[in-house]
């Protein structure tokens, strides 16, 4: 092509290029679809492609495949869907998200309750962010998150499309069906995100547990006295979302609550005030727990799992057997063994 | 609706456009068509405002038709002060409570009122036109044309603050007259520069500056130095970003707006920043306030009231806040100490010249940027803090030195599109790419609105 010089062909191609091209950018990203948004989409196989699973999950939820399902963060993203489904019984998802706040839990569970007001059995993997007295007013994190996959119009969610991380996503997908890539997520949400089993390595984990600790504090003596002033100054604002979700749910579904274990080190130190909270956080818990049917089993205990190091990739990462593990005590606590059982893995809050 | 949006990119412009033209040859329709897509557009912020746009228009219209049918003049000063009555409620209304409040120390009713988008912009070319007529250099204007003057939505929210006798003549022409695929490659050209400006200039510079201006925040030399730096590129692209993408938009309907920006940066004293910077408001606080007022033609005692009266009301208009006003009056004795000096004989290097028009500009943003007077104070004193010596940049400032150089480079983006631009293909799919960086980088969040946009 030579430099052509004139007006009309100059308006014509910056017409064209300017407006055209976003226009057939979108056009791919609605017929590609990666979120599995799109209401005139071809039907095609969208497996989760996306790293951050704010935008991945919602089309799992929506699909309505699956019966059952795990909230929670990281610390529940172990759990393996179908050994669940033989433990609990019921088809799960694992919808837990990395480092998701309580309130991007909240909307998830409450897009998944507007879809399956019925489920079968539903588990929540509560952790820090939930105890926490900020959670009402920190309800997002750096990562971003879609509001507008969480609602019931799907028609507004094409507003949304037209963006490079959309594209690339989208890019991944073809590239997925043109065998170039792997899928990383299944489609009932699992990923295995730690790495390799026979790559651990205990030395390179203690330096990942202990990396912001100058020792380990067994315990604080004397306990570390706490007022009434402060016992009345704690707030947990996330835990009316819980109730909120709990209330929602019917009689037979199997409420299920789990504190996750995270590394004795990543747990308040015993006699501190912290700990003190966090007990009240969960005698909160149990509280709402109890007024709706649902089950608390408490792994976030001073326990030979949690003591151990070499159970864990970091202070709040543990290893693929022991999440094997978990949903084998998950099942124990079920069947209505101990309450504290001898082994001290886990207590059970409320039966 | 922001400019900026894919929503008004892909969706709103191409199909008022196809439908101005589609009645290019019916005057009255592509006239309809225009007012119609403004009040959507208007709409689109706040639909609640829609009425307060149409009855402030409809007003100042029907006075203006009324005093000249009668031939009482009174009519048009009531319409003037009415004009005026709506900007001070709704604009001034809170800030008047709080400052009696604060003199009295007492508690008064407050009342919440949303700012009407663009309220100073209209105002001021509403009280212009009524100002025009009371001088006898205009008469009444076609209904349909007055209205198109006022909703026409390019300029519509932030300026430039146009003459009705700029606007309404060029009503008549045909869009289609010879020339329309030049005026829409300009046009287009134009809008895209100013799109480029605003998503990769601006909206990143506030990345910068937004964290030292926040409530509470602290920042130390080094940072108060680039906050203050940062809001300064940021407020001039932001501003020149919106007003290349206004003047492109109006050129692609065939319309050719006033410029507002011509590298202010580069002034070498105050009078000639002002002569640079919102050349528009310039014009018309020159023209409807500092003229009036007796300008520097009747003895020095008038000259400095003028001065001080139009910059401390030019900073007013910018801002209800105790900061703005002080800024503007920072500016009025600026500009006294200008023309004392020149008038004296007094003459400086250009290099130095420069330096210190820039340095004053500069605390003068603080100032402007600031939420209050303490934290004004606080990144001002960071700036002069001894820890100036011990400084160490961790990495250069890319973006700053990038914009810095941008904001004096000639010719200015709307000069370049208006005037220099070559129609050739390399020029077209150079814009077009930049055009589809930034429509898929829009797409990523929340648009960020335009500075000017709450005044």
């Amino acid at each position: 092509m030579g430099i052509f010089t004139g007006w009309t062909r100059y308006t014509k191609l910056l017409i064209g290029l300017a407006f055209g091209l976003p226009l057939m950018l979108f056009a791919f990203v609605a017929l590609v679809d990666p979120y599995d948004v799109v209401p005139f989409s071809p039907p095609m196989a969208r497996p989760p492609m996306d790293i951050n699973q704010r935008f991945m999950y919602p089309a799992i939820v929506r699909r309505g495949a699956y019966d059952s399902a795990v909230f929670g963060t990281s610390t529940s993203r172990l759990l393996v869907p179908d050994q669940l489904n033989a433990a609990i019984g019921g088809r799960f998802a694992n919808l837990a998200m990395n480092a998701a706040t309580a309130y991007e839990q909240y909307r998830l569970a409450d897009l998944f309750l507007r879809r399956t007001p019925r489920p079968k059995a539903v588990i929540f993997g509560l952790d820090a962010p939930w105890c926490s007295g900020k959670a009402d007013v920190e309800r997002f994190t750096f990562r971003p998150f879609p509001p507008w996959m969480y609602d019931d119009d799907r028609w507004n969610d094409l507003a949304y499309l037209l963006n490079g991380k959309t594209l690339e996503i989208a890019g991944r997908l073809v590239g997925h069906h043109l065998g170039l890539m792997p899928q990383r997520i299944g489609w009932d949400g699992y990923e295995r995100f730690v790495p390799p089993e026979e790559s651990y390595d205990a030395a390179r984990a203690r330096g990942h547990i202990y990396a912001e600790t100058s020792g380990r504090i067994e315990r604080r003596e004397p306990p570390e006295p706490v007022s009434e002033a402060m016992r009345a100054s704690w707030r947990f604002p996330a835990l009316g979302w819980l109730d909120d979700l709990l209330a929602r749910l019917p009689a037979e579904t199997d409420k299920l609550i789990l504190f996750t274990p995270v590394h004795l080190i990543a747990q308040p130190v015993a006699g501190s005030a912290a700990a003190a909270q966090e007990e009240a956080c969960k005698q909160q818990v149990v509280a709402l727990a109890q007024r709706h049917k649902a089950r608390v089993i408490d792994f976030r205990i001073d326990s030979d799992i949690t003591r151990n190091d070499l159970n864990y990739w970091d202070k709040l990462h543990f290893r693929t057997p022991i999440a094997d593990r978990l949903v084998s005590l998950i099942a124990e606590a079920r069947s209505g063994a101990d309450a504290a059982p001898a082994h001290g893995l886990y207590r059970v809050l409320a039966p | 609706m922001l400019f900026q949006t894919q929503s008004f990119l892909l969706l709103f412009l191409p199909v008022t456009l196809a439908l101005f033209y589609a009645a290019a040859n019916r005057p009255a329709a592509r006239e309809w068509v225009i007012v119609l897509a403004s009040v959507l557009f208007y709409g689109a912020w706040d639909a609640r405002f829609v009425p307060l746009l149409i009855g402030q228009t409809l007003l100042t219209w029907g006075m203006a038709g009324l005093a000249l049918r009668t031939g009482r003049r009174g009519l048009l000063t009531l319409g003037i002060a009415l004009n005026l009555v709506v900007l001070a409620f709704f604009k001034y209304a809170g800030f008047a409570v709080e400052t009696v409040e604060a003199l009295l120390g007492v508690a008064l009713p407050r009342h919440e009122i949303a700012l009407p988008i663009g309220i100073s912009f209209i105002t001021f070319e509403l009280i212009s036109y009524l100002v025009d007529v009371k001088r006898g250099e205009v008469g009444l204007h076609r209904f349909r044309a007055f209205c198109l003057y006022t909703f026409f939505f390019p300029h519509l929210v932030a300026g430039p603050i146009v003459r009705h006798n700029e606007l309404i003549p060029q009503l008549a022409a045909s869009p289609l007259r010879p020339g329309v695929a030049e005026r829409m490659g300009r046009g287009l050209s134009l809008l895209i520069l100013g799109l480029g400006q605003k998503v990769f200039l601006a909206d990143r510079l506030a990345k910068i500056a937004d964290p030292v201006f926040a409530p509470g925040a602290q920042p130390g030399f080094g940072a108060a130095w680039e906050g203050a730096l940062a809001f300064s590129l940021q407020l001039f692209f932001d501003f020149a970003a919106y007003t290349d993408m206004a003047l492109g938009i109006a050129l692609m309907f065939g319309i050719t707006l006033p410029r507002n920006f011509d590298t202010p940066y580069r002034a070498l004293d105050l009078r000639e920043f002002w002569r640079r910077w919102h050349m528009t408001l310039s014009r018309w606080i020159r023209d409807y306030l500092y003229i009036p007022l007796g300008g520097n033609r009747h003895g020095t005692g008038r000259y400095i009231a003028a001065t001080m009266i139009a910059m401390t009301l030019c900073g007013l208009w910018h801002g209800a806040a105790w900061t703005f006003v002080v800024w503007g009056a920072m500016h009025g004795a600026g500009l006294l100490v200008v023309h004392l000096w020149q008038g004296a004989g007094g003459r400086m290097p250009a290099p130095l010249a420069w330096l210190v028009t820039m340095l004053f500009v500069l605390i003068g943003w603080v100032l402007f940027r600031a939420p209050d007077f303490a934290h004004a104070g606080q990144v001002l004193a960071a700036m002069v803090h001894p820890a100036a010596v011990a400084l160490t940049l961790k990495k250069l400032p890319w973006l700053l030195l990038l914009a810095a150089a941008l904001s004096v480079v000639r010719p200015t983006a709307a000069e370049f599109a208006e005037r220099r631009l070559v129609a050739n293909w390399p020029v077209a799919v150079a814009l077009a790419g930049l055009a589809v960086a930034a429509i898929l980088d829009v797409g990523e969040g929340k648009p960020v609105s335009f500075i000017y946009f709450q005044f």
